[in-house]
């Protein structure tokens, strides 16, 4: 699971986000960017330290594969993401309204696009997906 | 989908965790299967049968939900 390919990506992630800090400290960039910085190198740090503990415990390894490879982990990934999706366009489709309500012309115009873009993503899925299956 | 799995794991002496690792699922999988909660995909189905020396049959119970 964790191959070359994420380490290198951890890294990256972990060294850009140094970066940001320290062009953020050097007040090159705003000190918005020093928590994403922060953020960035503490995910990046903890990644590489799993990595490194698959590459090295096999009980550990053997714990991750199954986790990932557990055909009921998938299909809660699968239906959490399917719900986060109702959700998502359920809550946008209540904002449409109120921002419609309430005259607030931008909001209502960049929710109803989002909306859109969902149900196209969603049907452009399909498209490919039955074409697959 | 009712099936057979904790009665015979029990009756064969089979912990949940040793019947996980041999199918290569979690604790959970098992624990959900066996009450009902998760049906398993055909793959898994014909592993757990072929574990138990059975067909798919005599370890599920095929039914409408």
């Amino acid at each position: 699971m964790y191959d070359n390919k994420r380490l290198a990506l951890s890294i990256f992630w972990a060294v850009f986000g140094v970066v940001l800090m320290a062009l953020s400290i050097a007040e090159v960039l705003d000190s918005l960017y020093a928590g994403m910085g922060g953020a960035l190198t503490a995910v990046g740090v903890l990644q590489i330290i799993r990595n490194l503990r698959y590459r090295r415990d096999p009980e550990y390894q053997e714990k991750i594969d199954t986790e990932v490879n557990d055909e009921r982990n998938r299909f809660l990934r699968m239906k959490s993401w399917s719900w986060a999706g109702y959700i998502a366009i359920m809550v946008e489709g209540i904002g449409v309204i109120a921002a419609t309500i309430l005259g607030n012309d931008t909001v209502r115009t960049m929710l109803s696009y989002s909306v859109c873009l969902i149900l196209c993503a969603y049907w452009i899925s399909y498209l490919i997906l039955s074409r697959k299956y | 989908m009712k099936n057979r799995i904790e009665e015979i794991r029990n009756s064969r002496g089979i912990r949940q965790e040793e019947l996980a690792g041999l199918m290569g699922v979690s604790r959970q999988t098992i624990s959900s299967l066996e009450n009902g909660r998760y049906n398993p995909s055909i793959l898994l189905a014909h592993k757990i049968a072929a574990y138990f020396g059975m067909t798919i049959e005599e370890v599920f119970i095929f039914g409408e939900e």
